[in-house]
C-alpha cells in the first residue's frame, strides 16, 4: 500500500476582491463597497501519493495558482477540505527573500527562516550556493539579481531541506536551459526519495517530462485527470 | 498514517517550541538589518549613537531652553533623556512589528515557518538598537552625579517587560495591518498624541494633583513604562499601582495580541 501524501476532497476555493475598500466613495457617492466574490476552484477531489509528481495544466485562470495556495493554506478553502503528510513547501515567481542583502546572507537567511540552527544553516550554504551556480553575482544584494538569477537562488533554497511535499509554481519557467535541466534532475531525485511534487506549468515539454500524472484543470473544475501523455494530448487536442 | 489539516492552527505549546526553534532566525535576520542600514552613510554605525543625542538634543533645545516646561523637574536633561528613549523603543518596536508582515511578504511565501517569528524579529532588532541608545542614556545619568544603584538590577527586568508589552501591541498590530493597511498612516499621529500624554517631556505629578486623574494615567502603558524607567535609573518616586499596573498591561498585550495574531496564522502572505 502506497502512502498518502495529499488528499484534496470537494475543494472548493474562493477569494474577495474588494475593488473599492475606500469608505469616503461609500459614503459620498453612496457606493457600496463592491466586494466581488472569485470562485477559483469549485469542488475538486484527487488523491496523491508519496513519490508522485504530478502535473497541473490549465489555461490562465483556471485555479491552478489558487488550488496550490490553498494547499498551503495561504487562502482558506471555504468548503471541503485538503489533508497532507506536512504543510507543503510554495515556489512561486514572484517570492524575494530580502533584496538588499547579498545572495550569500539570503540563503543563510533562507535556511534559518525554515529552522535550521546557526551552525546547520553554515554547513549547508556551500552546497546550496554551488547548485544555484552563480559565482561571485552572491557578493551581490539580491536587488541587482536578473529574474532568473533569482529563480535560481530561490530554488535552491527551497529544496535544499527536500521538504515532503514540493509545489511549484512557473518558478522553473524564467531559468536558462541548463538550469532547467538541473532543477527537473533535482525534482527527480527528490520524488525517488519519497517526495511529492506538484507542478504548475505552461511548458508542457516540461510537464510531460518532470511528471507521470496530470490534473487537468478548467474553470475551477478538473476536466481530466491521468497518465501524462493521454492528458496532455487530450488538452493539446482542446 | 496521519494528515494535517490544511489551514488548522497548532496548540499554542507546539506553536512555541515552533518559536523557540527559528530563534537563530529572529537574531539573524535584525543584524543583517542594521548591518545593511548603515551601509550607505558616511559615518556609518556612529549614527546608532548619534541619532540618540541629536533627538535628545533637540527636545532639550525646544523645552529645556527655549520654553522651559521644566517645572517640577531636578535634572530635567535627565529626565527628558529616559522618557525619550524609552517611548521610542516601544514606538519603534510597536511600528516594525506591524510592519513586519507586510514588508516580509517574499519570505512569509516562500518558506514556511511560524509567522509570529517576524514581529518578534522585529523586536529583537530594536533591542540591538537600544544597546547604543542605553549607553548614552547611562552616561547622561551618570554625568549628573546619579551613581550606580541596587535599583539599577531591575534595568534588565524592566526592559523584558516592556518589550513583552510592545511586542503584544505589535502582534495586534501585525493582525490588523494585513488587512487594513490604514494603520500604517494612522500610528504616527497616535503615537505623536501618547508622547504628549505619557509624561514625556513633563513630569505628570506636577501638573495632576487629583487622585482620580492619577488613576487615569494608570490606564496608559507608556506613562507607567517611563515611570518605573526613570524610578530604576535615577530614583524618581514612584508607587506600587504603576508597577502592578504595567504588569497587568504587558500580560495582558501579549496574551491578547499572540492569540489575535493566531486567528489569522495561515493568511498571512495572501492578500488579506
Amino acid at each position: 500500500m502506497t502512502d498518502l501524501a495529499i488528499r484534496c476532497s470537494e475543494a472548493h476555493v474562493s477569494y474577495f476582491v474588494r475593488t473599492n475598500r475606500q469608505l469616503i466613495r461609500s459614503v459620498i457617492r453612496g457606493q457600496k463597497p463592491e466586494i466581488r466574490v472569485i470562485e477559483a476552484v469549485k469542488g475538486v477531489t484527487f488523491d496523491v501519493n508519496v513519490g508522485e509528481s504530478v502535473g497541473l495544466i490549465g489555461p490562465n485562470g483556471s485555479g491552478k495558482t489558487s488550488l496550490l495556495q490553498a494547499m498551503t493554506g495561504l487562502l482558506p478553502l471555504n468548503k471541503g477540505e485538503v489533508l497532507v503528510k506536512s504543510v507543503p513547501t510554495f515556489l512561486g515567481v514572484q517570492a524575494v527573500l530580502r533584496p538588499q542583502l547579498t545572495g550569500w546572507r539570503n540563503i543563510q537567511l533562507g535556511l534559518l527562516a525554515q529552522g535550521l540552527s546557526k551552525s546547520e544553516a553554515e554547513n549547508m550554504t556551500g552546497s546550496v550556493a554551488d547548485f544555484c551556480e552563480l559565482g561571485d553575482f552572491l557578493d551581490l544584494p539580491m536587488e541587482t539579481f536578473s529574474s532568473g538569477m533569482k529563480a535560481r537562488l530561490h530554488f535552491a533554497v527551497a529544496t535544499a531541506l527536500a521538504p515532503d511535499i514540493l509545489l511549484i509554481d512557473e518558478a522553473l519557467a524564467v531559468g536558462d536551459r541548463s538550469f532547467q535541466k538541473k532543477s527537473s534532475e533535482r525534482l527527480e531525485e527528490h520524488r525517488a526519495k519519497a517526495g511529492t511534487i506538484l507542478l504548475v506549468s505552461h511548458n508542457l515539454e516540461e510537464v510531460r517530462q518532470s511528471c507521470q500524472r496530470v490534473i487537468w484543470l478548467e474553470g475551477g473544475v478538473i476536466v481530466a485527470d491521468g497518465p501524462a501523455n493521454d492528458v496532455i494530448e487530450a488538452y493539446e487536442a482542446s | 498514517m496521519d494528515l494535517l489539516k490544511v489551514g488548522e492552527s497548532v496548540s499554542l505549546s507546539e506553536y512555541l517550541k515552533r518559536l523557540w526553534a527559528h530563534r537563530h532566525f529572529m537574531i539573524r535576520v535584525p543584524l543583517e538589518d542594521l548591518r545593511a542600514q548603515n551601509s550607505h552613510t558616511f559615518l556609518g554605525s556612529i549614527w546608532l549613537v548619534l541619532n540618540p543625542l541629536l533627538q535628545v538634543g533637540v527636545y532639550f533645545l525646544v523645552f529645556g531652553l527655549i520654553m522651559p516646561i521644566d517645572r517640577g523637574v531636578d535634572q530635567y536633561l535627565v529626565f527628558l533623556t529616559i522618557g525619550v528613549f524609552v517611548f521610542f523603543n516601544s514606538q519603534r518596536v510597536i511600528s516594525e512589528s506591524t510592519r513586519s508582515l507586510v514588508i516580509n511578504v517574499g519570505l512569509i511565501r516562500t518558506v514556511h515557518f511560524p509567522r509570529a517569528v517576524l514581529p518578534m524579529s522585529a523586536t529583537v532588532g530594536q533591542a540591538l538598537a537600544f544597546i547604543p541608545v542605553f549607553v548614552v542614556m547611562t552616561i547622561v545619568v551618570l554625568a549628573y552625579g546619579n551613581w550606580p544603584h541596587v535599583r539599577w538590577l531591575l534595568i534588565l527586568p524592566v526592559f523584558v517587560i516592556q518589550n513583552a508589552f510592545s511586542l503584544g501591541i505589535g502582534l495586534i498590530g501585525a493582525r490588523i495591518n494585513h488587512s487594513y493597511r490604514d494603520l500604517e498612516n494612522l500610528l504616527p499621529f497616535v503615537f505623536r498624541l501618547l508622547f504628549y500624554i505619557s509624561g514625556v517631556l513633563y513630569s505628570v505629578d506636577s501638573v495632576v494633583e487629583d487622585d482620580f486623574w492619577r488613576a487615569i494615567f494608570l490606564l496608559n502603558p507608556m506613562y507607567c513604562l517611563v515611570s518605573l524607567w526613570r524610578w530604576v535609573m535615577v530614583g524618581t518616586s514612584t508607587g506600587v499601582e504603576v508597577w502592578l499596573a504595567t504588569g497587568v498591561w504587558s500580560l495582558l498585550a501579549l496574551m491578547v495580541g499572540l492569540s489575535a495574531f493566531r486567528s489569522k496564522e495561515t493568511t498571512y502572505g495572501g492578500t488579506g
